[in-house]
This record gives C-alpha cells, sequence and structure tokens, in this order.
C-alpha cells in the first residue's frame, strides 16, 4: 500500500491515505463492494478534537442529496451540521459510534466509520483531496480565526 | 404604605416534561413560595406563551423589579420579553453557564451595537434575566436572588413615586387585592399558579411556538431580514422600525433570517444552535461552528437553501439566491497574521 499523503496543519501532520476516495466536506469513503464507508478524515478530526456528540437526523436506507442536512457532531472545541457528501443512499450508520463516538478519535480511517454510503458520484483522489486543502486552508483558517475572536 | 416590598420572581417552565429540569423548577418554587420577601410565580415558557394568554397577562401587569429564571439564554429572554412590552433595563447577573461566562467581560462593551436602534420606552426598572441552565444545584440560584434581593430591596424611591403619583387600575388593584399578584389558590389566574405546576398545564393549553425576536440593543434597522423573508414575518412599525409582526407565519425550524442578519440580532431561542438560540457570544463564544468546512456553505447560502425547503413546502416556486439576498457578500475576515498558530493554540484555548 502507498504510504499516506500528509498534510501539515500548522505543526499537526493530517494523514491522508491513499486507499481511499474523498468528499470535498472532509470525509474519506473507502470502497467496500458495492457501498463505501465514510468518515471523518484526519483533517476534520483534527478540528473537531474530542468527539462526544453525534446524532443523525435522517434514517439508514434513505436517499439524500449533497449537502443535504443528516446530522450532527460535538466536540470539546466545535459543533457541526454534518451533510451527505453527494448524491446517494445511507445504508446504515456505525451504531457503535452512536453510544461512544471516541472510535472517530482513536480510529477515525478505521472502526471511527460513520455510515455506509451508495453513490454514483465520483469522489476525490487523494492527490485531488489534498489540493483542496492546500487551497482551502488559509480561508479555514480566516474562519477559525474569525471565530474564536 | 404598600407594606414590604416584594421581589418578583417568575419561573418560565421548559417545554418538555424532564423530570430532572422539572424537579429544580419546583424545589425553586417552593423555596421562594417560603420567601416573605419574593412573589413566586410559574408560567409556562414564556417564548410559547401567545399574546393573550393569562401568563403574559400576568407579566405585562408587574410593577418593579423582576428576575425571570427560565430555560433559554438571558438574551432571548430579555428580547422576548420586551416584544411582548415587558421592558426593563437588564439587571446584572451573577451566575451564569460555563458556556457565557467566557464572554462576561465583554458583554458589557460588546453587546450594544453603536449603531443599534434600541428599545423603546424602557420603563427604569430592572430585569433579570437567569438561565436556568446556568447550574443544577438549586441552591446556586437561591444565592443569586437572595443576591438580588438585597440588591433591589435598597431601591425604595420607585415605590414611592407611584404612591405619590396616580397608581394605574391594575396597580390599585394588586395592591387593594395581594392574592391576586401571588396567585396562590386563585383558578383564574390561569395557568399563573404559585400551587401545583401539574396545575399550571391543566389550566391553559399552550403549543410549541416558532417565531424570531429582535435584539435591539445589536439590530441596525437595515431591513435584510425584512427583504430576505417571503412569508411575510417583518414588518415595520409606525416609526419605520423594524418588527416581527406576524410571529405565527414564521416557518417552524427555518432559522434563515438570523443567518441574514448582518448583526446576529435575530434570536431564534430554540435553535440548537447557541449562536442562533441567543447565546451571548458572537458565536456562542464557547464552540466553533464547522457547518461550513463540512459542506455547509456559507450562512447566505445556508439561508437561501433553508428558505427553499419552506417555499417548496408551501408549494411554492423555490428562489434560491435570486431574491431578497444582502448586497453585502462580505467574506472579508480582516487581517491575517500568525495564523499557523491558530490551530495547535486550539488546543489552549479554554473554550
Amino acid at each position: 500500500m502507498a504510504e499516506d499523503l500528509v498534510f501539515m496543519m500548522g505543526k499537526y501532520e493530517a494523514r491522508v491515505p491513499t486507499d481511499c476516495l474523498y468528499s470535498k466536506s472532509h470525509l474519506w469513503l473507502r470502497q467496500d463492494g458495492l457501498r463505501y464507508h465514510v468518515g471523518f478524515t484526519a483533517y476534520s478530526v483534527r478540528l473537531l478534537q474530542d468527539v462526544y456528540f453525534l446524532d443523525w437526523s435522517v434514517d439508514s436506507g434513505v436517499q439524500v442529496f449533497e449537502k443535504q442536512e443528516i446530522g450532527e457532531v460535538e466536540s470539546s472545541k466545535a459543533l457541526s451540521t454534518l451533510y451527505a457528501p453527494f448524491d446517494g443512499r445511507i445504508a446504515e450508520f456505525n451504531e457503535l459510534l452512536l453510544d461512544d463516538p471516541s472510535g472517530i478519535n482513536t480510529d477515525g480511517y478505521g472502526n471511527g466509520w460513520l455510515f455506509t454510503f451508495e453513490t454514483d458520484a465520483e469522489p476525490l483522489t487523494p492527490e485531488q483531496y489534498l489540493e483542496v486543502l492546500e487551497g482551502g486552508w488559509e480561508k479555514t483558517q480566516n474562519m477559525l480565526k474569525g471565530q474564536v475572536n | 404604605m404598600a407594606g414590604q416590598k416584594k421581589l418578583t420572581v417568575v419561573i418560565s417552565q421548559h417545554q418538555g416534561k424532564n423530570p430532572v429540569k422539572r424537579q429544580l423548577e419546583e424545589e425553586l418554587a417552593m423555596a421562594f413560595m417560603l420567601d416573605p420577601e419574593i412573589e413566586v410565580s410559574i408560567v409556562p415558557n414564556l417564548y410559547d406563551l401567545s399574546h393573550d394568554h393569562s401568563g403574559l397577562l400576568f407579566l405585562q401587569g408587574i410593577q418593579g423589579d423582576v428576575v425571570v429564571l427560565s430555560w433559554l439564554f438571558p438574551r432571548a429572554t430579555q428580547w422576548i420579553l420586551d416584544r411582548t412590552g415587558v421592558k426593563g433595563k437588564a439587571g446584572t447577573v451573577f451566575l451564569v453557564g460555563e458556556e457565557d461566562e467566557e464572554d462576561e467581560d465583554q458583554d458589557e462593551a460588546e453587546q450594544k451595537n453603536p449603531d443599534a436602534i434600541g428599545t423603546l420606552d424602557v420603563p427604569d426598572r430592572l430585569i433579570y434575566s437567569i438561565d436556568l441552565r446556568a447550574s443544577t444545584d438549586a441552591q446556586e440560584f437561591l444565592d443569586e436572588i437572595r443576591r438580588i434581593v438585597d440588591v433591589t430591596s435598597t431601591e425604595t424611591v420607585d415605590l414611592m413615586s407611584w404612591i405619590q403619583g396616580e397608581p394605574k387600575k391594575e396597580q390599585l388593584e394588586r395592591y387593594l387585592n395581594p392574592q391576586e399578584i401571588l396567585g396562590i389558590g386563585n383558578s383564574d389566574t390561569g395557568s399563573v399558579a404559585t400551587g401545583s405546576i401539574a396545575e399550571v398545564e391543566a389550566e391553559e393549553k399552550v403549543r410549541r411556538r416558532w417565531y424570531p425576536v429582535i435584539d435591539y440593543d445589536r439590530c441596525t434597522n437595515c431591513m435584510e431580514c425584512i427583504d430576505f423573508c417571503l412569508f411575510g414575518v417583518y414588518g415595520v412599525d409606525a416609526l419605520d422600525r423594524i418588527l416581527v409582526e406576524a410571529q405565527d407565519s414564521c416557518k417552524k425550524g427555518c432559522p434563515a433570517c438570523s443567518r441574514v442578519c448582518p448583526e446576529n440580532a435575530i434570536v431564534f431561542p430554540q435553535h440548537k444552535t447557541p449562536a442562533i438560540a441567543g447565546s451571548a457570544g458572537e458565536v456562542a463564544g464557547l464552540k466553533i461552528d464547522l457547518s461550513q468546512l463540512f459542506g455547509g456553505g456559507n450562512a447566505v447560502e445556508m439561508a437561501a437553501r433553508e428558505r427553499d425547503i419552506e417555499l417548496v413546502r408551501d408549494g411554492r416556486d423555490a428562489v434560491g439566491m435570486a431574491v431578497g439576498i444582502p448586497k453585502r457578500q462580505a467574506d472579508s475576515c480582516g487581517v491575517r497574521d500568525e495564523l499557523d498558530d491558530l490551530i495547535d493554540g486550539l488546543d489552549d484555548l479554554d473554550l
């Protein structure tokens, strides 16, 4: 397996594994048969930090459209609404995380997957995602700064 | 003399039937009832009271200082009351939740926008809004109210002025019939009762409502909300000041206008995001909202999308970004300096 790509968030190394595909909304998608497992990238997890609450507002099995609100996440530092990464169908949520979302932090690219997803969309390649990160880093920092101040 | 001046304490109940919250309400109500310097009343959730609800009429009838305990951010409480004509200067509350504490220092300085239009006809009395989520310990609330009783009982000037002046009809009424305010065992005070909380619910059905509340200490009368909302919620008064005219035309769950407000002056007290629900800080001061990062788009896009959903639900056409979108497209986040430290610095932020 090829070595992970890395994006430097300040001094923090955010890994971008090459066996995944990605969405602009900072989720990874790893193909598993007809479905993808979907989770938060290291970049998202770094911004969220310790996740302690995860809630889905749609049922599994439903069709969703890109950017549709599907849930909420709250961490020690942040909160966010979660949105569908592409048009598609959410097959199943990771039940384990609902009781204890810490898997997102401890094994974000593995057991910390959020849901399985079926889509015809073409996710970003690791290289493309890295470009998104590079292109958006300044804006992200500005956004954070705007909120922190 | 009208006897000893009492401090009126009003408990605004939680919407739900959460037993823990109910218990805190009851515990406080009992303690206040036993306090000779306090008059306590319980009303259903302030935000849900319709204009003719007896709980609201009661609040409107209160003269003098009042403490309102509610499960809402104090800013929300203050402006809900303001909209219903229950006005006063905001009393200083020391008991604030952890979340708001951060901003406490800057509150005084930053709350008021110098360009804000402010509210009108504010009488010279204090309204203390306390968030019942500020603590889970009833004693902390009791201590805080005690402190307020001590502060307010030193001001007797007000009392004298109305005794010498012309008391209003309802003032006189209360003076002659003090039980009326206490609401004890008086069935026609409706849900304003200090007795059993169960009674409160039985008396007058209160349904959950959803509408925006304007914070006039921030609002600059820019009219972007009235341009944006296509459901006729906003209007202007005789002085051309923006107001929430048709509260119940608002679409349940839709906070879109608050997102387009450049001054963050529109509060939806029941919204899940603290910044929209009226937390004091600029962004709730507590948590960073990453929604934009996770695909939410910017606030204006989000607002347009939320509005479209409601338009379609009403059988109308979605308008997207074509109508009523603020001209400002400010993505200006100011100066950039040591931004690389920012993420590393997040760890140190004691948010």
